[in-house]
Formats: C-alpha cells, sequence, structure tokens
C-alpha cells in the first residue's frame, strides 16, 4: 500500500479506530500489515519473530490508539513503526540468538582493493550475517530514518553505541558485499 | 601522514555531520569520493529491498485478544458485580428458603455449586493462557465465539438477577450454560497447548 493511500486512511478510519471500532481497526490492520511484518523481518532473524512483532505492535496499536494525537500527514505510519521497532528490539534483546558471527574492529578502510570478492553475498544474506544489534541500528538509521539519539532511546544504549553500531556494521557489509552493490 | 578516510568518518559525512578535514579530504581523493558512492549505493540497495508479507493471517489472533480483553473488562466492571450479586442471592436464599413455588428445592445449592464450578474454570483458564504461545486461526475462531456466548450469558445473568430476587429456574439454567461453555473454553485452550506441545 503507497504512502498516499494510507494518509488517505488515516483521515477516514483513524477516528472510528479511536472509538473502539474492530471494523476500522481491522482496516489499520490491513493497511500496516506489510509495513510492520518486513520491518520485524528486517530487524529480527526469524520469519517467526516477524510475525509475533506484528501481532504484539497491532496489540498495542488497537489498545493505544485512542491515546494517538498525530495530526501531520504521516504521523500514523511513524506512530505504528515506532512501536513496531520498539517490539522488535525488545526481541533481539531478551531472545537468546547465537551471533553468526563476531563484528571486526571498525578501522580505516584505508584503500585496500575491492574487499573480500570471494566472500561476496547478496544484500539481504549479508545483512542476515551481522549481529541482531548490528543489523537493527543500519536498518533503523539507514532505512526508516531514525537519528542516533533515537535509536539510542529506543535501544537504551548511547548515541555513541549507536553510531559505533553502524560504522562497523557498514565495513562488514563492505567486506561481505565486495565492490559494489547494484541497486 | 596522509591517511583515507574511516567509514565512521564517511558515515558522518553522509549524515551532513563530518568534520572539515573529511570534507576536504573526500574533495581531494578519488578513493575516498569512490568509498563514499558505494556507502550511498549500499543504503539505496536497503531501501530497494522488496517487502514481505505475513505468511498468516493475524489479525483473527488480534481481534481474539481485543475482545477478550473488553470481556474481561467488561466483567471486572460489572460481571463479578453479577456474581457477587449472584453469590449473595444463592447464599439468602439458602439461608431463607426462598425457593420460588414451583422450582426444586435443591435449585439455590445447584446455583451455587454452578457458580464455585465457574469460579474454579476462571481460574484455570488464567493458568492456561498465561502460557503465552501462538494460535491457530481455527482455535482463535472458536475462542471468540465461545467468549461472546459467555458474554450474552453474563449480560442474561446480571439481567435476572436485577429482576428478580430470588433463584429461579432461568437464573440456574444460564449459571449451567456458563459453566459449560467456560468448560468448552478451557478444553479447548488445553487442547491448543497439548497441540504447540507436539
Amino acid at each position: 500500500m503507497t504512502e498516499t493511500t494510507l494518509a488517505a486512511m488515516d483521515e477516514l478510519a483513524i477516528q472510528r479506530a479511536k472509538s473502539g471500532d474492530l471494523e476500522a481497526l481491522e482496516r489499520v490492520y490491513r493497511a500496516y500489515e506489510s509495513t510492520v511484518y518486513t520491518l520485524g523481518r528486517r530487524i529480527c532473524r526469524t520469519a517467526e519473530d516477524a510475525e509475533e512483532v506484528l501481532q504484539e505492535t497491532f496489540l498495542e496499536v488497537c489498545r493505544s490508539i485512542k491515546k494517538f494525537r498525530g495530526t501531520a500527514p504521516g504521523s500514523l505510519t511513524a506512530w505504528i513503526k515506532r512501536i513496531a521497532s520498539s517490539k522488535a528490539l525488545i526481541r533481539i534483546r531478551y531472545e537468546k540468538y547465537r551471533e553468526t558471527d563476531e563484528l571486526q574492529e571498525d578501522g580505516a578502510w584505508a584503500g585496500r582493493g575491492d574487499g573480500d570478492v570471494g566472500l561476496q553475498l547478496d544484500l539481504e544474506q549479508a545483512m542476515g550475517r551481522l549481529s541482531d544489534t548490528s543489523r537493527a541500528v543500519v536498518w533503523m538509521h539507514d532505512v526508516e530514518g531514525y537519528t542516533h539519539e533515537e535509536i539510542a532511546e529506543l535501544m537504551d544504549r548511547t548515541v555513541s553505541f549507536s553510531k559505533s553500531q553502524l560504522s562497523r556494521a557498514h565495513a562488514r557489509l563492505r567486506r561481505m558485499l565486495g565492490k559494489e552493490v547494484q541497486c | 601522514m596522509l591517511r583515507h578516510c574511516t567509514i565512521s568518518e564517511l558515515l558522518d559525512l553522509r549524515d551532513g555531520e563530518g568534520s572539515a578535514w573529511a570534507r576536504s579530504h573526500v574533495s581531494e581523493c578519488e578513493d575516498c569520493q569512490v568509498e563514499l558512492d558505494r556507502l550511498h549505493q549500499r543504503v539505496a540497495a536497503l531501501k530497494a529491498l522488496p517487502s514481505y508479507s505475513p505468511p498468516r493471517d493475524r489479525w483473527p489472533v488480534v481481534r481474539a485478544a481485543l475482545v477478550k480483553s473488553r470481556w474481561r473488562a467488561g466483567w471486572q466492571r460489572a460481571g463479578w458485580g453479577a456474581f457477587a450479586a449472584a453469590a449473595a442471592v444463592a447464599l439468602i436464599v439458602t439461608a431463607r428458603g426462598l425457593i420460588g413455588p414451583g422450582t426444586p428445592p435443591l435449585m439455590a445449592q445447584e446455583v451455587t455449586d454452578l457458580q464455585q464450578e465457574s469460579v474454579q474454570l476462571e481460574d484455570i483458564l488464567r493458568q492456561v493462557e498465561g502460557e503465552r504461545r501462538v494460535l491457530r486461526g481455527v482455535t482463535v475462531a472458536v475462542i471468540v465465539q465461545l467468549e461472546d456466548r459467555i458474554a450474552i450469558i453474563d449480560a442474561g445473568i446480571a439481567t435476572v438477577q436485577r429482576d428478580e430476587d430470588r433463584v429461579t429456574i432461568e437464573l440456574r439454567d444460564l449459571w449451567r450454560e456458563r459453566v459449560t461453555l467456560m468448560d468448552q473454553l478451557v478444553v479447548t485452550h488445553v487442547q491448543q497447548a497439548s497441540y504447540v506441545g507436539h
């Protein structure tokens, strides 16, 4: 569903949803289920966790929507995404995931050739090989547009932690992806 | 000593926070320009990754949880009051023998027993529901249906108790129906737990 459609739905359905109308709440769910599930898939490691994120997010959305005060276009999207991000971060914080590999120290790339071409992976695979925390920071900062301050608040960590995770993740992505990433 | 920008410095530049040195260096260093371009390309590629669709419809589960929480909230507001009133009526009826004409003499006791059984089933249900797990769509539908029926029965009990100050056949039948439905609800939850256990 496009942002335009989402914005139109905001105006029409949000008041009914706020009053607890189940049909209107379902419309909100249908409009955002893919957005929330995708966010869950990108931050969490498994599809099952993403489903849990989806379910937990909408339970909170449905229970809290009467408190939602946003009026600006896209504010409902931002509000729902923030809840989803929070739920996803809670999952990766408490789930005892096995880290797939250790991140290497961030340093100057110092003009080293083209990285480990033999290890070249596609972007999704490479993201999957990052630690849960690094992957979450990359996704939230570079794709969802959260600032390091916002990420630090959501993760209950410091701004420098968020920045350090981002740069280490990019250093690792660069090594795994090799020369180029084609859009 | 000549050095290239670190990834951190390039990220800062990308985010508009780079140092004067880094900005100056990148403007003159072809290697760092290429690296900054790659960073932009990587982020663009991340943004272009496809969306996913959830493999299963989770709305029935969310809806069931909402209905359940509303049912509980309603029960807490009115139902427990109704339950307490029913218990009080049953107690008075038992104590005074206020059994209406044409009603079996043991009916008041039966209602009291049904109320106690209902409380026990509520306790079991709370324990079973406390075990966090994913529900199947079919199970959710059954649970929602049972909970809706129980809510209707509760409304009926409250109405009968408001209109009658004694135990009636109608009240007893409503409590019987409530216990039957509660029993089915518990069994449904337990069966789901067994299924997940496999």
